[in-house]
């Protein structure tokens, strides 16, 4: 059975379908990449499916329970996590609190637990000197803070959603080792991304969206080969 | 070490118990009234730390005190069993209310809340039961006006309300509130239900808030709807906040104390024209303290510590 199965979602706002029909299914322990031109629908099909829209039609399935019309806090519940595209660190509490944030509300665990549970994840995640405001922090602390606030809610699903942007090329190699790392452990993760290597250093798989609808999915090597990707991301030749 | 900030409190809270062994009458009534806006200035400020803020502080007080007054009158109660039916009423019109409009935010949310003073106004002043424009009078003060025992009833609420600001900034309502001020997406993203802790804080700093009304309708013996519901009861603890350095428990505290004083001083020197400097005060806050006092005495301590 699949975790998460969608089927024909479709999310519009106002006159334009941001996504259209998408039906798709991920399996367990899967990476999963989902690319596309900017305006392709990849932050909406995120957004729709950790609950921050709810669809307009269609249909989501997560472990085999329609969730479709949840709110956002219940897919957390659920075991749905995510990233953002741009940083979106808690300016009001620390590195460790806002690890702790999906501890506390994400499982409802106490404070000694969420705090507990936040080391250990920040060991994981090389995260070093917890205490520090986040004004102290760099972006690829900031970011790798962000999925570790995701792992904190102890899910079976993630979503990264460009967490590769702005970092060097280190920081890049570095960042794809830890979700490396996280997939290692059984956790099931969707990638949103733009830099072409990482999808093909990491995902089992690729779903492309143009204009809200599925262009087409297969294995990387399949799809960067495939001329409608290329010609999506690209133009046609005459364009050129 | 960790402990001498509880330690000094509770040295603090035992002199503030004995202080009507050495003091006047005057002076306990100046310190009672210090109390009353310390305590609204604090519980305010608990909301406020969600990016939520409340004009119906007043509305609240005056909800707190009719309850009071009409339990005592009518139905024969302790006054202090009516002090706590008025904050149980004021707790339970803001659930209410809360759950009714706490899907709205900022300004929205505060002229609603606003609204709910004026409409509570309007009906106590046409109701024959809560006396209509004339409000009602008690036949007798609290404790039979007894200043001591007024005093420490205003200590003991003021107390409870700094407890209870430090309970929200130690437990995980500390987390909720702060990340809901910050980022209400990432905020439900981690699983936080937004909604529900809005309306446990608004019904307790409510709560809060009728009981402050409650004691002060108790306390001078009488409910008017313009006293009860005055516009002082809102203007004035948010003053008290924005000097003293608001997401705090001490900055209100600070301004509370500081404010009834220079107000208490001001009166002598120029009646009425104390609101006048109110006003100057809060916008000197807002253009050059943003963090107010207590924000000051922060950053020089942060400096220190470094």
């Amino acid at each position: 059975m699949a975790l998460l199965k969608t089927t024909n979602l479709t999310r519009q706002f106002g006159g334009l379908a941001a996504l259209s029909d998408v039906s798709m299914e991920i399996n367990e322990k899967e990476v999963v990449g989902v690319i596309g031109p900017n305006g392709a629908g990849k932050s909406t099909f995120t957004n729709v499916i950790a609950g921050l829209y709810l669809p307009t039609s269609g249909k989501i399935e997560f472990k085999g329970r329609d969730i479709s019309m949840t709110l956002a806090h219940e897919r957390c519940h659920l075991g749905i996590a995510r990233t953002f595209q741009l940083m979106r660190p808690l300016h009001g509490l620390n590195m460790l609190e806002n690890i702790m944030m999906g501890g506390l509300f994400g499982k409802g665990h106490s404070l000694k637990v969420a705090r507990n549970n936040a080391m250990e994840i920040c060991q994981f995640m090389a995260l070093e000197k917890v205490e520090r405001p986040i004004s102290a922090m760099t972006a690829l602390e900031i970011k790798k803070m962000e999925i570790a606030r995701a792992l904190a809610t102890e899910p079976s699903l993630l979503f990264l959603d460009e967490v590769m942007a702005g970092l060097n090329k280190d920081e890049t190699m570095e960042m794809i080792e830890t979700v490396r790392k996280i997939n290692g452990q059984g956790m099931t993760i969707i990638i949103i991304e733009h830099v072409m290597r990482v999808i093909r250093e990491l995902t089992h798989r690729v779903i492309v969206l143009e204009w809200g609808k599925v262009l087409c999915e297969g294995l990387y090597e399949d799809v960067s080969a495939d001329q409608r990707v290329i010609t999506a991301y690209l133009g046609e030749e005459s364009e050129c | 070490m960790k402990y001498w900030k509880y330690m000094i409190f509770a040295v603090c809270v035992l002199v503030a118990i004995s202080l009507p062994k050495f003091l006047g009458v005057y002076p306990l009534q100046m310190l009672n009234i210090i109390f009353i806006y310390m305590a609204l200035a604090v519980s305010w400020d608990m909301l406020l730390r969600s990016g939520q803020m409340s004009l119906g502080v007043a509305g609240f007080c005056g909800i707190g005190g009719y309850t009071t007054v009409l339990c005592t009158i009518n139905l024969g109660l302790n006054p202090l069993v009516s002090i706590l039916i008025g904050a149980l009423l004021a707790g339970l019109i803001a659930l209410l209310v809360g759950y009714a409009v706490l899907h709205l935010r900022l300004l929205y949310f505060a002229i609603v809340t606003l609204a709910v003073t004026e409409i509570f106004r309007i009906l106590v002043r046409n109701f024959d039961i809560t006396g209509g424009p004339e409000g009602i009078i008690l036949p007798n003060a609290i404790f039979k006006g007894d200043a001591a025992g007024t005093y420490w009833l205003m200590l003991a609420i003021a107390v409870f309300t700094i407890i209870l600001s430090w309970v929200f900034q130690k437990t995980r309502i500390h987390f909720a509130l702060t990340s809901t001020a910050n980022d209400e997406i990432v905020a439900a993203s981690s699983g936080l239900n937004i909604f529900k802790y809005l309306v446990i804080v608004f019904v307790i700093t409510s709560a809060i808030q009728g009981m402050v009304g409650g004691a002060y309708a108790q306390i001078y013996g009488f409910v008017t709807p313009e006293s009860s519901f005055s516009v002082n009861f809102v203007l004035l603890p948010v003053t008290m906040v924005l000097l003293g350095g608001s997401n705090s428990t001490w900055g209100p505290v600070i301004g509370a104390v500081l404010l009834s004083v220079i107000a208490e001083a001001l009166k002598l020197v120029i009646p009425y024209g104390h609101l006048l400097v109110y006003g100057i005060i809060m916008i000197v806050a807002i253009l050059w303290l943003p963090g107010g006092i207590y924000g000051i005495f922060k950053k020089i301590g942060a400096k220190a510590h470094n």
